[in-house]
């Protein structure tokens, strides 16, 4: 039995280390002979696109407001909003959330380009995003100086990008509703708050004004919201909204949605 | 000669070390099994049930979350950076890097032992393979046999590379069969991608192509055995220089955990890429990951550890013959 066994672990082993000598001359064939091609897998790509038809597909993208920054729970308006929506409807919703942080329309376009983002984009059936924020504010520098230039430049480039992000949004999805939620003033208990304001206002007419050469694209205002007691719904950054104001811009966005989708139905 | 390897293979297995090697795997596989099964579940529970595509798209801008962040270290974003690019690029390959199966999961575990793990199980069978006869006293019987002195210890020798061949075996197929029975035991024709190589935080990838996964996991394993190999030859060494099992564990021991504490922190000391312990980790290599310090390669790694080793083995033969024994 002992002899047994030892020769059986022997030639076990034996057999093991050629096996692994081969495994390792592979490795240096594979690897350090250069000149291989690449050769494209074949493109399976759209035949697993695979929507589930009975669940509500919400695919949101934008800045640091879809990521829901400031939030305690890191939900963000998205996850209120799909709470709320599951609560309403009693539909399986699914929420896929591509934001980034400091994300600007440049930034955003250039995201657009991924193809995985297209495909959500295609499946989905509520398109919500948030952009522009970072384009007015920088982080809160621009409206501190309010060089009106700097900000007008800033404009054209953002509603050309808007432009473009929506084109390109239509051209994947044409059925799905897109709610673009707009800025609020995060300013507006500071000194300046008169002129903060306006430009404020101005950003988001302009933007609405984009969005309604689109068919469904809504404009979502957030400004209202928040122009009363902005310090009870800002995060401690004094930028972000906290989890109230989240909750508020998800109970405006949930609202609107629910009401386009007994509208199709009827 | 084949007789006196035979010799040393029975004393091996008469010491039950192995038995106790293939026992710890098969106690660490189900642990690790389990993890990884809960992983998969809540990231399921999380996010719906949802096709690869989405998870991982879904973790891409995580990660681009996370870089956004400005409290950040250089040596973590350079990481993030270059498996951001990673990800992204079998996003657009359509290919999933972590399709569940028993092979995937071999492959995860053997990546993530290669550097400390299996050299730890390896050092237990090697460390006292020459020590335990000095410090026992058994060594005088063995050398007033008439045979060279060197062909005792290449015996010896020969005894630690198959046993070492047998660990990375049992791993192997320990790993394989007791995944299996959660993820399934399918998935080794599965493409996967291989010959990233990675300059500053660039990823570079005019050489990627696609292998199958049953040939990348051949080549991940032939990698762990070199790497086995290096770690038993030093141990061997060590077991040679020194009388106590215990010391040889000790500094091998010290040595190993050094290495993997230090691939965290060295890469601003450059020189320190010429220490075994940085480079164990050579599976990095084959899958595409940042280097702990800038500048090493695949064939760097290999050849500063073959330089080692060589080494190593130089030292034991020379000592061992030219020690008086008393």
């Amino acid at each position: 039995m002992k002899k047994y066994t030892l020769t059986l672990v022997s030639f076990v082993s034996i057999a093991a280390s050629l096996l692994w000598l081969f495994g390792l001359g592979w490795t240096f064939q594979d690897q350090f002979s250069a000149n291989k091609k690449f050769d494209q897998p074949k493109v399976k790509t759209d035949s697993v696109t695979s929507k589930q038809d009975d669940a509500l597909s919400i695919f949101a993208l934008g800045d640091s407001l879809t990521r829901g920054t400031g939030d305690a729970d890191g939900n963000g308006y998205t996850g209120y909003l799909s709470d709320l929506l599951k609560k309403k409807s009693e539909q399986e919703i699914t929420l896929v959330n591509t934001a980034v942080k400091g994300e600007t329309s440049s930034g955003l376009l250039k995201q657009m380009k991924q193809s995985e983002i297209q495909r959500q984009a295609k499946q989905a059936d509520v398109i919500v995003m948030t952009i522009g924020g970072n384009d007015l504010f920088q982080q809160g520098a621009a409206l501190e100086s309010l060089n009106m230039d700097t900000i007008n430049s800033q404009k054209q480039l953002y509603l050309t990008n808007v432009k473009k992000i929506y084109e390109q949004l239509r051209a994947q999805n044409e059925e799905a509703v897109i709610y673009h939620v707009g800025l609020y003033n995060p300013f507006s208990n500071l000194p300046d708050a008169k002129t903060t304001s306006s430009i404020v206002r101005d950003w988001n007419f302009q933007t609405a004004e984009m969005a309604a050469n689109f068919e469904n694209i809504i404009y979502v205002p957030t400004f209202d919201l928040f122009q009363l007691q902005v310090e009870n719904y800002l995060y401690t950054d004094q930028f972000h909204p906290n989890t109230e104001g989240y909750k508020l811009i998800a109970e405006r966005v949930a609202s609107l949605i629910t009401f386009e989708q007994e509208g199709n139905e009827s | 000669m084949i007789n006196l390897v035979r010799n040393e293979m029975l004393k091996l297995l008469r010491k039950k070390r192995l038995y106790v090697i293939v026992l710890i795997i098969a106690f660490l596989v189900p642990l690790f099994t389990y993890a990884q099964f809960k992983t998969i579940q809540e990231q399921r529970e999380k996010l719906g049930a949802q096709d690869w595509r989405t998870a991982l798209q879904q973790e891409i801008t995580d990660t681009q979350n996370r870089l956004s962040s400005s409290r950040l270290q250089d040596e973590w974003r350079k990481y993030l950076k270059i498996r951001l690019s990673q990800q992204q690029y079998y996003l657009e390959n359509d290919i999933d890097p972590r399709a569940p199966g028993a092979p995937t999961f071999m492959r995860v575990f053997v990546e993530n032992s290669i550097d400390l793990l299996l050299p730890l199980l390896v050092m237990v069978i090697v460390a006292d393979l020459v020590s335990s006869e000095a410090s026992g006293g058994t060594i005088k019987l063995l050398l007033t046999r008439p045979v060279k002195r060197w062909r005792i210890l290449l015996s010896k020798y020969l005894a630690m590379l198959l046993s070492v061949s047998f660990i990375v075996l049992s791993v192997a197929v320990l790993s394989y069969l007791i995944s299996g029975v959660v993820f399934g035991y399918g998935g080794w024709n599965m493409p996967l991608l291989t010959g990233f190589a990675v300059s500053g935080d660039e990823l570079l990838t005019e050489n990627v192509h696609i292998v199958p996964q049953w040939q990348y996991i051949l080549m991940e394993f032939g990698l762990v055995w070199y790497v086995c190999v290096i770690v038993g030859t030093l141990t061997f060494m060590l077991s040679v220089l020194l009388r106590s099992t215990a010391a040889v564990m000790g500094i091998m021991l010290a040595a190993l955990i050094a290495g993997a504490i230090l691939v965290n922190m060295v890469s601003s000391w450059e020189s320190a890429k010429y220490f075994f312990m940085v480079n164990l980790n050579l599976t990095n290599y084959v899958s595409g990951m940042a280097t702990p310090i800038e500048g090493m390669s695949l064939g760097f790694s290999m050849a500063v550890l073959a330089v080692w080793g060589i080494a190593g083995f130089i030292i034991a033969f020379v000592t061992f013959s030219k020690r008086d024994i008393y």
